[in-house]
């Protein structure tokens, strides 16, 4: 099916669509960016912001989480038996129920759990797991384990929900270099960590050229048609994301602390058209081998903050329905603890996806503690595709099974699933 | 002016041919293309004793670089003097270090107060003075490679060094020790065209990466499988060539293995004497063997072919070359040179796919630009590390094990725009805005501020103003901290920043002016074609070409470049800075 594209109803030209990359920041011409052609009347800002669909944050916990010290099974026994250690003790949980509850440094996301904003799913995997972090995020990114595809699943995702590919902006990308989940077959995602670099320093003679970077040749190669796609992109890109950086004022207050998210809620408030983020964590410290409670602690409560934040910033701007945040990692960790105090490679991880149109509580199977597998490993009951596909078509409401190459049943989170 | 030889890229037929190019087919163009793929680029005059040297003569001068003097080259790097033996076995956190010493009075040979306000301040401070003294001598490190990749006559030696460096990847972030990220430069500097499995085998003992992938935590009984997993998966054969139970051996038979400062050890009694089963063979292997086994394996030679090939011609390789290749360095018994030889010579290096097929890497990017500005130095102003930083790659600290991604992950709309930026820093460097950022401690220089204007460490590190804290909280504090890690982490930049060699700060030294009058350019026409002719490989667009000189032109006032002679210098400046931020500049 074709959803249709929200920006054709409002009668703009593709030059102006082009434009419509800035959406709401019209604004933020007060901020000293000079040169910025003055189309964003609040009006087309209105339209863009009302009529960019349901948006989709994914958040990428890279290192392999330890779901077992995250979403703690307490009341389980075995659970101490594996890990005698570094088992995460009773008085430390934030409890759920009877059987599981949060490790005591996630409190933020905690409390978005108990307002039923907050779905975790249990046991998310797939058969035949790998240990290797990079084989294994590259079968997450491309939803295709133990094979291939050359473009990843946010990206194909764009492709069926734009399906002539001429939104600007549709997927953005907070990483130094592209993700590969991101790879998109007919959109240009737009990368980048620092909004401040992200402005072509010019002296005021140079200005006329810039336009002439991106003329128009036959590529050579393949590399140079890479290059010669990304630098238009960048030519239309920005000073949008630059004017919608700098109107962000939220930035500004030492409580909040979103990591990366901060960048995201930038764009969301400006009004941006791009309905898929994908914010990969950087540095792989979820990867705790050795001593990892510390670090665990910490870096938790930094993902959990930075979600509670990230959300309260969505309410903060009237965003809160329109937006669906989902979070993963590579692979989960082995059961029993090693010898160094940390644990070493996994399976099943738990999975959240987190929103107002979320129907909070556990979803999946918790896999069993006495039934291991692969040495001394998670039996996954989920397919991660199965929330990919939740999330495609009940969320975003596009074709899962196209985007997917299968169908796969949906996971039924979402409140008013789309048809 | 004499003519130049256009871009010549050979035809499509060429593509995955190993048979070498016929001497016929040689020119200039064709060298031009080689350094820029087996080095760093180069001058017109470098380019052109390629060019008359033929080709054999041209590729044994750039692969069997040993026989040729290397005056220029960066010499030794100079230490601050921040080691101090006491740092050996560092701590792992600051948590650990005031830890040790709550239990035995001190630590990194500094002592806890007997008594007082914050007895383990000195502790905790001298945690940071180490993070950030470490970290700064690693930029200066960094600055000293790039000078020598620059000023080397033996530019394949500097590439593939730094090839290795990503390949056998460990970050100063994790190792936390300057000297031992130094060590490894020169390793593969030494070994940056010789055997691949003794280079393997010396990275395999090589302090870095024990420390790195865990080595110390790798003993009998209980196997670490960090190391294990990625010597196969990304330094010789792929995923996919071996399995979990291969893993656990081969982590069985690293067991043991640590080091002592700067040199590797091995401690029998936490070696597994054991059997081992790998990779189909059976006996009581230690690491050494393990790696033999491995480069046993024909897909280790493969694998490592198609590195070397995605790093130095193309981003994508054919399974049909990439098993030619393979056979190459196979036959070779894994000695480089001839592999190198093989892939210069080729008709598939200089084909059509091959040509502008590569995407340059920030550090070689960078190298390259002084070179095609005629600079001899790196440049203190712009910042080496900053500006590579900016442009995605952080030197001697990649983002993890598994290197840079390389090819297009390069480039991006940030990163691309980066890239002019970079280049516009360069040739109209900002010398009065110019903040050194090794002495400046970002968002704790204000702790700094506070505790020169008589404020006391609680309230100088209270995350609102100061001023406005109750003496209840302040008198709190003092009296309840064990230390403060806030202040440790100002304190800690100070004192590592009093020891600090500075880097100069001077602006790249050039002279466009003279190159384009040396070149014989009358017109501004005839500059634009000297300059992108110099600096570009791939031709940029007519339309973007007549805007440059349309710009010259007009900046100049006259297309008489003779006439403009006494004040072209920034004019032209800024048209090399409209070249270099083109597609085309990015790709060679």
């Amino acid at each position: 099916m074709t959803k249709k594209n929200p920006l054709s109803e409002t009668g703009l030209s593709r030059r102006d669509m082009l434009r419509l990359g800035a959406g709401g920041i019209g604004f933020s011409l007060a901020g000293g960016i000079g040169g910025v052609p003055p189309v964003f009347s609040q009006a087309i800002n209105s339209v863009a912001a009302k009529q960019s669909g349901k948006i989709l944050v994914v958040f990428e916990w890279f290192g392999g989480n330890d779901g077992l010290n995250t979403i703690v099974p307490y009341g389980d026994r075995l659970y101490y038996k594996h890990r005698p250690t570094i088992g995460i003790k009773e008085p430390d949980v934030l409890k759920i129920d009877a059987q599981f509850g949060w490790y005591k440094s996630m409190s933020g996301i905690k409390r978005l759990y108990d307002d039923g904003k907050v779905a975790i799913v249990h046991g998310v995997g797939y058969d035949g797991p790998s240990f290797s972090h990079f084989t294994s995020i590259s079968f997450w990114h491309t939803a295709a384990p133990n094979s291939g595809n050359e473009y990843g699943w946010v990206g194909r995702t764009a492709a069926n929900l734009d399906q002539s590919g001429v939104r600007e902006n549709m997927i953005v990308n907070i990483a130094d270099s592209q993700t590969l989940a991101v790879k998109a077959p007919r959109h240009v995602p737009l990368v980048f960590v620092d909004p401040q670099m992200f402005k072509r320093g010019v002296f005021a003679q140079e200005k006329p050229l810039l336009d002439t970077l991106a003329a128009e040749q036959k590529p050579v190669g393949d590399a140079h048609k890479y290059v010669l796609e990304v630098t238009r992109s960048a030519a239309q890109a920005s000073e949008v994301v630059r004017a919608a950086w700098t109107a962000y004022r939220a930035k500004a207050n030492p409580d909040l602390r979103l990591l990366d998210l901060d960048k995201v809620v930038a764009l969301i408030e400006a009004g941006f058209p791009t309905q898929l983020y994908y914010v990969p964590l950087r540095g792989s410290l979820f990867d705790t081998h050795v001593n990892q409670a510390a670090p665990h602690d910490r870096q938790l409560q930094y993902c959990s903050d930075a979600i509670h934040g990230f959300y309260s910033e969505m309410q903060r701007i009237g965003r809160a329905d329109d937006v669906v945040m989902y979070v993963h990692s590579e692979f989960g960790r082995r059961v029993p603890e090693n010898t160094s105090l940390g644990t070493d490679h996994g399976t099943a991880q738990v999975n959240f996806v987190i929103g107002n149109a979320v129907k909070g509580g556990m979803y999946g199977k918790p896999p069993s503690l006495s039934e291991l597998v692969l040495g001394d490993n998670l039996q996954s009951t989920t397919d991660f595709r199965r929330v990919y596909a939740t999330l495609i078509k009940d969320w975003l409401g596009a074709d899962a099974t196209t985007v997917l190459g299968q169908p796969f049943e949906t996971l039924g989170m979402i409140k008013e699933a789309r048809r | 002016m004499t003519p130049r030889t256009p871009w010549s890229p050979g035809p499509a037929s060429w593509q995955d041919d190993i048979s070498p190019l016929p001497p016929s087919e040689w020119n200039y163009d064709r060298a031009a293309h080689l350094l820029a793929h087996a080095g760093f680029g180069g001058a017109p005059e470098e380019i052109e004793k390629l060019a008359d040297a033929g080709l054999d003569r041209a590729i044994a001068a750039l692969v069997q670089y040993e026989r040729l003097p290397n005056p220029k080259l960066e010499p030794l790097f100079v230490e601050s003097g921040f080691w101090d033996p006491a740092f050996d076995r560092f701590p792992e956190s600051r948590p650990d270090a005031t830890d040790r010493a709550e239990k035995s009075g001190a630590s990194m040979g500094v002592d806890v107060k007997p008594a007082g306000n914050r007895p383990v301040q000195p502790v905790s401070d001298r945690f940071f003075y180490w993070l950030r003294a470490t970290m700064l001598e690693t930029r200066r490190l960094g600055y000293w490679w790039a000078n020598r990749m620059l000023q080397t006559a033996h530019p394949v030696e500097e590439k593939m060094a730094l090839l290795w460096h990503g390949h056998f990847a460990t970050h100063e972030n994790k190792v936390r020790d300057y000297r031992k990220m130094h060590q490894q430069i020169e390793l593969f500097e030494r070994y940056a065209t010789g055997n691949l499995r003794d280079l393997a085998i010396e990275v395999a003992k090589n302090p870095a990466m024990l420390y790195f992938l865990d080595a110390q935590y790798n003993v009998k009984g209980a196997p670490n499988e960090n190391f294990a997993r990625e010597v196969m998966e990304l330094f010789t054969m792929g995923v996919g060539n071996y399995t979990e139970k291969d893993v656990r051996e081969c982590a069985r038979a690293f067991t043991g293995w640590y080091f002592e400062d700067l040199a590797f050890k091995v401690d029998p009694g936490k070696h597994d004497n054991g059997a081992k089963e790998f990779l189909g063979h059976s006996g009581n292997f230690d690491g050494v063997d393990i790696l033999r086994i491995i480069f046993e394996q024909p897909v280790t030679a493969e694998f490592l072919a198609a590195k070397i090939y995605r790093f130095l011609v193309r981003d994508e390789i054919s399974p049909v070359l990439r098993k030619q290749l393979g056979k190459v360095l196979r036959d070779a018994d894994y000695q480089v040179k001839p592999l190198l030889i093989a892939i210069f010579t080729s008709k598939d290096f200089y084909s059509a796919a091959s040509y502008g097929g590569h995407i340059k890497g920030p550090v070689e990017h960078i190298v390259a630009l002084m070179k095609h500005l005629g600079a001899e130095s790196m440049p203190g102003v712009p910042d080496f590390n900053q500006s590579t930083i900016a442009l995605g790659q952080n030197l001697l600290n990649p983002p993890s094990v598994a290197g840079w991604a390389g090819g297009k992950a390069w480039i991006t709309p940030g990163l691309l725009i980066a890239r002019g930026n970079v280049a516009r820093d360069t040739l109209i460097p900002d010398m009065t805005g110019f903040r050194d950022w090794n002495f400046n401690a970002g968002t704790d220089n204000v702790l700094g501020e506070r505790l020169r204007d008589g404020y006391d460490i609680g309230a100088a590190t209270a995350v609102n103003d100061p001023s406005r804290m109750s003496d209840f909280d302040r008198v709190a504090l003092e009296r309840d901290e064990k230390f403060n890690t806030r202040i440790s982490g100002y304190i800690g930049w100070e004192q590592a920043a009093r020891k600090l060699i500075p880097t100069p700060r001077d602006a790249a030294r050039f002279d466009l002016t003279s190159m384009v009058l040396t070149s014989g350019a009358k017109t501004t026409a005839e500059a634009v074609d000297y300059l992108t002719w110099r600096m570009l490989r791939v031709p940029i667009a007519k339309e973007m070409r007549s805007a440059l000189v349309a710009f010259l032109t007009k900046e100049l006032g006259t297309d008489n470049v003779d006439r403009a002679r006494t004040y072209m210098e920034d004019s032209l400046r800024m048209t090399v800075h409209l070249m270099m931020s083109t597609p085309e500049y990015q790709i060679v």
